[in-house]
C-alpha cells in the first residue's frame, strides 16, 4: 500500500470538511459586492488614490485590498476546525489515531496556506477587469504576491487559531472571532487609502496587520515595491513567525 | 502474549488521583472489561493506555510496546472509541467513514468494500446520506463506532460504546464484537456501565474504583470469589406477631412489607436458614405466595465489590 503522508491525509480532511459550495459562493459574492457596488459607488467620492508612484481608480485600489481581506476572511477557516474538533471530540480521535500534534499542526498550516492562495487567486481573477489597466506584474512581483499571500494567511489562520484554542462556548468564539477580524477589516487599507486620514486612525491602521499584507499585495499587483513595502513584508513575516509559534504553543498544551 | 502490562501506574491532577498504582495484565485475542462507577478512573486509564496523555508515574507496555519511547507506533495499531462523541458535523454518514479510511491511509477500493459493509452490519444503510449533526445521538455513536472498523487493528478500545442505543442496536453490536474477535484474534478493551453487556461480551473483568483495581478475573470466577451469599424471596400472605417473633430469632432473614409481605434470605447458607423459615411458617400456619430464588449476577458483584471498597 502506498504511504501517504500523514499531513497531506490530514489536509484532504480539513479541505473536505471545509470547503462546500456555500464557502465558494461566498468567497466570490462577498468580494463581488464590495468591488463592484461599494467600489463604483464610491468612485464619485474618491476620484483616485495615489499608491507608490501610481495614481489608482477607487475600484481598482479597493479590488486589490480585496484580496487581503478575502484571505485574512478565508484563514478564519483554520480557527473553525480547531474549534470545531475541539467542540466535537475529533481533535482528542485524531490525536488517538496515526498522528501526531505537528502533524496536525502543520496540516492546519497547510490547508490555510492553500485557502489563502486559493482566496487570492480567485479575487485576482473576478477583480482583474478591474485593475488591469494598471497591472505591472512581473517576476518579482508575481513571486511577492504568492508568498505575501501565504505568510499573510499563516499570521490571519494563528490569530485564529490561538481564539480557537482558547474558548469553548460558541458565543465566545464567534464573538471575539467577529471583534478581532471586523476590527483588521475596516480599520485597515484594504478599503480606504492611509492618505487624508486623521492621524490617529492613520497610527491604527499600521497597527492592523493586515493593511501591511494588502500594501505588499497592492505593490506586487501595481509593480511599486518600494522600501517601504519591503519594511512591511519584514514585519508581516516576523508577525506571522512570532503568532505561528504562540499558535503552535497552545495547541501543543491543549488537554484532553 | 500480553496485550497490554502496566507497572504501577498512576495519574494525579493537582491534589486528586485519578489512577492510584495500577497492574494489568492482558492476554490478547479476548474482551476485557474495565468496570467501575462514574469517576472511578476508567476514561483516565483508557486515556493513558492510548498515549493520549501521559501517567505520572509507572510503565504502561501496549502490544509490547513502550508507550514513553514510541507513542505513534500504539497509535497506529490500535482504534479508540472513546466516551465522547466524535464526528465531522458537515459529513453525510457514508462520507464519514470513507474519509475516516483515508485517514488511515486505507485505499480507495478497500475504504469502498468496508464503507458497504460497515453501513450493513451496523445497520445505517437507511441514513448513509445523512449528514452527522442531522443524526440521532444513538446514531453518531454507530458511525463512530462503525468508523473505526474502516481500518486494521490489533487492540481496539471502547469506552461506553452502547450509550443512546435502543436495545435491537445495542445486541447487533455486541455480537458484531464477539465475531470480529472470533474472526481476527482482535482484543477489546471495553468499559461500560450496563453490566448485563460485560457479563455477555466479556472474557475478563476488572473492577475499578477510586483509582485502584479491586478484582480481576473472568465473570464467573467473580461470581465464585464474591457471590457465596445467596437470596431468596417468599411471598407470603400475612405477617403475624407471632411470625415476627420467631424469624427475628435468625439473622439472616429480613421481613419486609411493601409492596406485598416478604421475607427476604440472604446467606452463605441460605438453603439451610430457607429450612428452618419453612419450619416457622408452618408452624405459624402462614401461607406461602410465591417462592424464588435469585442467582447471583455480575451487578450484585459489582455492587458488592464497589460497596465494600467504598
Amino acid at each position: 500500500m502506498i504511504q501517504i503522508n500523514p499531513i497531506i491525509r490530514l489536509v484532504n480532511r480539513n479541505l473536505t470538511i471545509s470547503i462546500n459550495p456555500g464557502f465558494i459562493i461566498w468567497q466570490i459574492l462577498f468580494p463581488l459586492i464590495y468591488i463592484f457596488i461599494a467600489g463604483f459607488a464610491y468612485t464619485s467620492l474618491i476620484d483616485s488614490v495615489p499608491f507608490g508612484g501610481k495614481n489608482l481608480d477607487y475600484p481598482a485600489f479597493l479590488a486589490s485590498g480585496m484580496i487581503g481581506f478575502n484571505i485574512m476572511n478565508s484563514t478564519l477557516i483554520s480557527g473553525i476546525i480547531i474549534w470545531n474538533d475541539r467542540r466535537h471530540g475529533m481533535f482528542e480521535q485524531i490525536m488517538s489515531g496515526p498522528f501526531t500534534r505537528t502533524h496536525y499542526i502543520l496540516s492546519n498550516i497547510v490547508t490555510i496556506g492553500i485557502i489563502g492562495l486559493f482566496s487570492a487567486a480567485l479575487i485576482t481573477a473576478v477583480g482583474y477587469p478591474v485593475f488591469f489597466d494598471s497591472v505591472e506584474f512581473s517576476i518579482v512581483t508575481i513571486p511577492l504576491i504568492i508568498f505575501g499571500s501565504v505568510v499573510g494567511a499563516i499570521l490571519f489562520g494563528s490569530i485564529a487559531s490561538i481564539i480557537s484554542t482558547k474558548l469553548r462556548s460558541s458565543e465566545g468564539f464567534n464573538v471575539i472571532i467577529n471583534t478581532v477580524f471586523l476590527f483588521c477589516a475596516f480599520a485597515s487599507t484594504a478599503f480606504y487609502p492611509v492618505q487624508g486620514a486623521p492621524q490617529p486612525l492613520a497610527t491604527i491602521f499600521y497597527l492592523n496587520p493586515l493593511s501591511y499584507l494588502v500594501d505588499v499585495i497592492r505593490a506586487g499587483i501595481f509593480g511599486q515595491v518600494t522600501d517601504f513595502v519591503i519594511t512591511e513584508m519584514l514585519i508581516l513575516v516576523a508577525l506571522a513567525a512570532i503568532l505561528f509559534v504562540i499558535a503552535t504553543k497552545l495547541l501543543t498544551k491543549l488537554d484532553f | 502474549m500480553l496485550c497490554i502490562e502496566t507497572k504501577n501506574l498512576r495519574k494525579k491532577y493537582a491534589s486528586t488521583v485519578a489512577v492510584d498504582s495500577i497492574d494489568l495484565q492482558i492476554e490478547s485475542g479476548q474482551v476485557f472489561g474495565f468496570l467501575g462507577p462514574n469517576g472511578a478512573g476508567k476514561s483516565t486509564v483508557i486515556k493513558l493506555l492510548t498515549t493520549l496523555i501521559s501517567p505520572s508515574n509507572g510503565e504502561i507496555s501496549v502490544l509490547g510496546i513502550d508507550s514513553s519511547k514510541h507513542p505513534l507506533e500504539i497509535r497506529k495499531k490500535i482504534g479508540v472509541v472513546l466516551q465522547q462523541p466524535s464526528y465531522e458535523p458537515t459529513l453525510s454518514a457514508e462520507k464519514s467513514l470513507d474519509k475516516y479510511g483515508m485517514m488511515w491511509n486505507i485505499d480507495k477500493k478497500t475504504r469502498k468494500k468496508r464503507t458497504e459493509e460497515l453501513l450493513s452490519a451496523f445497520g445505517l444503510e437507511e441514513i448513509r446520506k445523512k449528514k452527522m449533526e442531522d443524526l440521532s445521538i444513538g446514531q453518531r455513536r454507530r458511525v463512530q463506532v462503525a468508523r473505526e472498523f474502516m481500518h486494521n487493528m490489533e487492540l481496539l478500545f471502547l469506552d461506553e460504546p452502547t450509550v443512546g442505543l435502543d436495545p435491537t442496536a445495542r445486541r447487533k453490536l455486541l455480537d458484531f464484537l464477539r465475531d470480529q474477535v472470533k474472526k481476527s484474534g482482535l482484543t477489546i478493551f471495553y468499559t461500560t456501565h450496563v453490566l448485563s453487556e460485560a457479563e455477555y461480551l466479556c472474557d475478563n473483568i476488572a473492577i475499578i474504583n477510586n483509582g485502584k483495581i479491586m478484582a480481576v478475573d473472568s465473570p464467573s470466577e467473580l461470581k465464585n470469589r464474591f457471590g457465596h451469599e445467596k437470596t431468596i424471596k417468599i411471598h407470603i400472605s400475612t405477617v403475624s406477631e407471632e411470625l415476627k417473633l420467631k424469624l427475628s430469632k435468625i439473622p439472616e432473614c429480613q421481613i419486609k412489607l411493601e409492596p406485598e409481605p416478604t421475607v427476604v434470605i440472604t446467606s452463605t447458607k441460605s438453603e439451610i436458614v430457607l429450612m428452618n423459615i419453612l419450619k416457622i411458617l408452618n408452624e405459624t400456619e402462614t401461607k406461602i405466595n410465591d417462592l424464588s430464588a435469585i442467582p447471583t449476577n455480575l451487578e450484585e458483584i459489582f455492587l458488592k465489590v464497589v460497596g465494600d471498597s467504598n
